[in-house]
């Protein structure tokens, strides 16, 4: 019988609400507040009760997808960089770099959202960078 | 029961096969988290801990029993746990031969250094919640000091924080219906907060009648510090007076068992 209670951190917003998730024979079932965590002290906001639901959907993407044909075909990671880089290359030498904005958001950790703001500024040239937070 | 006397005899009850899986508290990373103890790994039951923190050990019991329908599943509880278990076993939710409990005492007493429950922590009430609201620990009788109009008003100032995260529920040991009815599109809408007051919270409180066993995880719960306890302790105690059903503690089940008119036989 394998069933575990695993501490860990709602991904959905800046708070880090504390989480524990009932893990059975491997797989996600359930979603409960972790009552000592200092952060939330045991309460949840309704995304967070129900995280077991989307980290187990159907519908969560699986591989990259590039749009080819007017649809959406599965294709590797390299393809997906490459055709990114090129295309943002290529906005940026046709535009200029202040034509591409990045934005950030609170669901990304501090790190994340440093690279980007990195990425806009040092890489692409733009100060063009704003978060969901400002909005 | 002492911690050693505990560990002794949930180590006893794994190896020799009285339970399954033995869920009680675990320290990991400085919290005290509910966890499955099993024979394979008996070892960590010497992890083993109890303290204030309160989890619902019975839904969380009930729902890997869903799981494993041949599973014995053992463990601590408090009074208010094995209240929920009565409760659990009379609407069929749990077989009792198939839980075994080890008692956990949360009496409130001066003589211990700490109650082992969350609950009797002192809450400080903050100054607007205090004015418009009801502070915390208040009794059905201070609210019946007030006058219905200031008391209506003070229930909806409560009522007006909800954001309907929907953890009075999830959280309560004693809420297993499938079908929700404050999920059901006719009588709740979606959309806006809060949601429509005070029709949501009072469809929870009539679903409580009969079947809220006041653990006050609910009110833990609960993000905006709603008083649900209070809301549900004076539906059980019309209950109580009008029909003599003590939830938790009477024997069998409410008497909110049929829905309509019984149908008469032949």
């Amino acid at each position: 019988m394998d069933c575990k209670i695993v501490p860990s951190i709602c991904s959905y917003c800046g708070t880090g609400c504390g989480v524990l998730f009932l893990v059975v024979d491997g797989k996600l079932v359930g979603t409960m507040p972790m009552k000592t965590h200092p952060v939330n002290e045991g309460k949840l906001c309704i995304k967070g009760w129900n995280l077991h639901e989307y980290v187990n959907s159907f519908i969560r993407l699986k591989s990259p997808l590039i749009k080819k044909e007017g649809r959406f075909q599965k294709c590797s990671w390299d393809e997906a960089i490459g055709f990114t880089a090129q295309r943002l290359r290529s906005i940026v030498q046709e535009h200029g770099p202040d034509s591409v904005g990045v934005l950030v958001s609170a669901k990304m950790s501090n790190e994340e959202n440093y690279l980007a703001q990195k990425f806009a500024r040092a890489v692409i040239g733009t100060n063009n960078v704003d978060h969901c937070a400002r909005l | 029961m002492m911690n050693r006397e505990l560990k002794n005899q949930v180590k006893q009850w794994l190896d020799q096969g009285v339970v399954d899986l033995f869920f009680a508290y675990r320290m990991l990373d400085g919290h005290p988290l509910p966890h499955a103890f099993t024979k394979d790994r008996i070892e960590e039951v010497e992890e083993l801990v109890t303290g204030p923190a309160r989890y619902p050990l019975e839904k969380l019991a009930g729902r890997i029993m869903t799981f494993y329908p041949e599973a014995v599943v053992g463990l601590v509880a408090r009074e208010c746990d094995q209240r929920a278990l009565n409760v659990l076993s009379t609407w069929n939710q749990v077989g009792p031969e198939r839980v075994k409990t080890i008692p956990l005492s949360c009496c409130p007493s001066n003589l211990k250094e700490h109650s082992d429950c969350t609950y009797l922590e002192p809450h400080v009430s903050g100054t607007c919640k205090a004015e418009m609201g009801f502070k915390f620990g208040s009794t059905t009788e201070d609210v019946e000091l007030l006058s219905p109009e200031v008391r209506f008003n003070h229930w909806m100032y409560e009522f007006g924080k909800c954001i309907k995260c929907y953890g009075c529920r999830n959280i309560c040991p004693v809420c297993f219906c499938k079908e929700c009815s404050l999920e059901h599109p006719d009588l709740v809408g979606t959309g806006r907060l809060p949601p429509e007051i005070p029709l949501f919270h009072i469809v929870r409180a009539v679903h409580m009648a009969g079947r809220c066993i006041d653990c006050g995880l609910c009110e833990d719960a609960c993000p905006a510090e709603i008083p649900l306890r209070l809301l549900y302790t004076k539906v059980n105690e019309i209950v109580k007076e009008v029909f003599g059903y003590e939830t938790g503690t009477s024997p069998g089940q409410s008497p909110f068992q049929v829905l309509g008119e019984p149908r008469m036989p032949g």
